[in-house]
């Protein structure tokens, strides 16, 4: 039997194993879709990158940040509609992205393919992954504080500079992941573990456990489906992740630690 | 400078949002040990002066706490997403800071805390979001004495609680003054809590309009500006009943 590349499975284990994790914050912190929308802004960097003859992965890591800090901006305000704006500003992105890339490549940069990727880069990429989620990790206390109160968060000393850490993690784990599942699904591998871990779990350490690891087993499996039927990586990961979430709608919650 | 016994001090304190004047005027000094209490109408701008205080809001004026102050805070709501994977046990690990492997000590201590608001401890294992409104508010004062802050701000800390228990709750605030020397600072709306409690009391109606010991400054006019005429009756018989 063939086999998807090591390269690839590599990168997507790391890549799901990051987006399991971060996803668990932006479900909690009812941000799905505006999560789903920032990925999105990636494809005028990827054009960007292109016209620049440079690894596409920077333009979207600096149109992603950006996205996070304007995110980040807006939800301090009250006197704007942030949703109306995330969207409008988002789906426009989108929208001069498909205009100014190439055709033959708009497919892979919507739905992703298997990454063909230079040693360095390999190493970059599943180094960055690892990285990001061992901070998602590392900051889960502050993180999960600032979702549950913020107010009572701030007073102990977890102010909004961790809302900002937590979106521009999410922007880089999104940025890894693009090449393999695609900017326009990319957003979903964030949203799809943690949405069925929701449904079967009680405690926050069953929770955030169980998010994680099906990010990394969502990706990977997915990565061996696209293979075997030829298909695109980036809809094979997110169909197969829907399947799962489907199926956790009728299991009890019961994972308690 | 302040005096050591010093543990805040308000100096014209204003607070403007979306250009509305909503707090303006307020000074006012709280000492180590003391308990003050916030009354006014709905819409006063009692909780908006904790939350100036407590630097959620911007505000012009100056609020100075004794450095180093360990605060606790009990907020008026408390909005729970029920779906929400969070057991009371971790909810508490927030104000730790091991999130994931807590360490004993810390665990022991809860069961203590919790039992001091009338809480059991097999509620540690229950998720936040199956909790009653009585249990919540409970839980919401225990978690704001865990780590035994030297000031605690309660607003309204008996809203929603049945009424057995409120006189639990201002016995506990009274043994945290004597036994931890806590200084507090309470929103009230109730004159006889505010007459037994109290030491020092602030009248707010958008401005303040009293501040002083109760007796003193709680005079039936006072009240009758706070609260409008209509209700100074009913009150004036609360605070005498």
């Amino acid at each position: 039997m063939d086999l998807p590349s090591l390269t690839s499975l590599v990168i997507g284990a790391a890549v799901g194993i990051a987006s399991g994790g971060v996803g668990a914050f932006i479900i909690l912190k009812r941000m799905a879709l505006v999560g789903d929308a920032l990925s999105h802004v990636a494809l005028p960097g990827i054009a960007l990158a292109l016209f620049y003859a440079i690894d596409p992965f920077w333009g979207v890591l600096i149109f992603l940040l950006a996205a996070a800090v304007i995110v980040w901006w807006l939800e301090g305000r009250t006197t704007l509609p942030a949703d109306a704006l995330v969207g409008l500003l988002f789906t426009t992105s989108l929208a001069v992205g498909v205009l100014t890339i190439p055709s033959d490549e708009i497919i892979h940069s919507l739905f992703g393919g298997f990454p063909t990727l230079s040693p360095l880069a390999f190493i970059i990429t599943t180094g960055l992954a690892i990285a990001a989620a061992a901070m998602v990790l590392g900051f889960a206390r502050q993180f999960l504080f600032r979702t549950i109160t913020p107010d009572l968060a701030r007073v102990h000393g977890v102010g909004r500079w961790f809302d900002l850490l937590l979106l521009a993690l999410f922007a880089l784990i999104v940025s890894l992941g693009i090449k393999l599942v695609g900017t326009l699904l990319m957003g979903a591998l964030t949203i799809i573990p943690a949405s069925i871990a929701k449904n079967i779990t009680k405690t926050m350490k069953a929770f955030f456990t169980v998010s994680t690891l099906l990010g990394g087993f969502i990706s990977v499996t997915g990565l061996f489906i696209a293979y075997a039927f030829s298909f695109l990586p980036g809809p094979s990961i997110i169909l197969f992740g829907v399947g799962l979430f489907l199926i956790s709608l009728v299991l009890p919650r019961r994972i308690h630690s | 400078m302040m005096d050591q016994n010093t543990i805040l001090e308000v100096r014209d304190c204003a607070v403007v949002l979306d250009g509305q004047r909503l707090l303006s005027g307020v000074s006012f000094t709280v000492r180590k040990g003391e308990a003050l209490a916030v009354i006014g109408p709905n819409g006063a701008g009692k909780t908006l002066l904790f939350k100036a205080l407590l630097g959620l809001v911007p505000y012009s004026g100056t609020i100075t706490w004794r450095p180093d102050l360990r605060i606790g805070y009990v907020p008026q709501k408390f909005p729970v997403d029920k779906t929400m994977p969070l057991t009371v046990r971790e909810f508490f690990l927030l104000k730790s800071k091991r999130l994931w492997f807590p360490d004993q000590t810390f665990l022991d201590h809860l069961s203590h805390e919790l039992s001091l608001v009338g809480l059991s401890q097999e509620v540690l294992e229950r998720p936040v979001g199956e909790l009653s409104g009585g249990q919540l508010q409970r839980l919401l004062i225990g978690w704001a004495m865990v780590d035994h802050p030297e000031v605690m701000l309660f607003d309204e800390p008996t809203a929603g609680i049945d009424v057995g228990f409120e006189e639990t709750v201002y016995q506990l605030l009274q043994r945290l003054q004597k036994e931890r020397g806590t200084t507090i600072l309470l929103i009230s709306h109730e004159l006889n809590i505010v007459y037994r409690y109290a030491d020092q009391v602030l009248c707010l109606n958008r401005e303040m309009l009293c501040h002083g010991k109760p007796r003193e400054v709680l005079h039936p006019q006072d009240l009758a500006r706070l609260f409008g005429e209509s209700s100074f009756y009913e009150h004036q018989k609360e605070a005498h009943s």
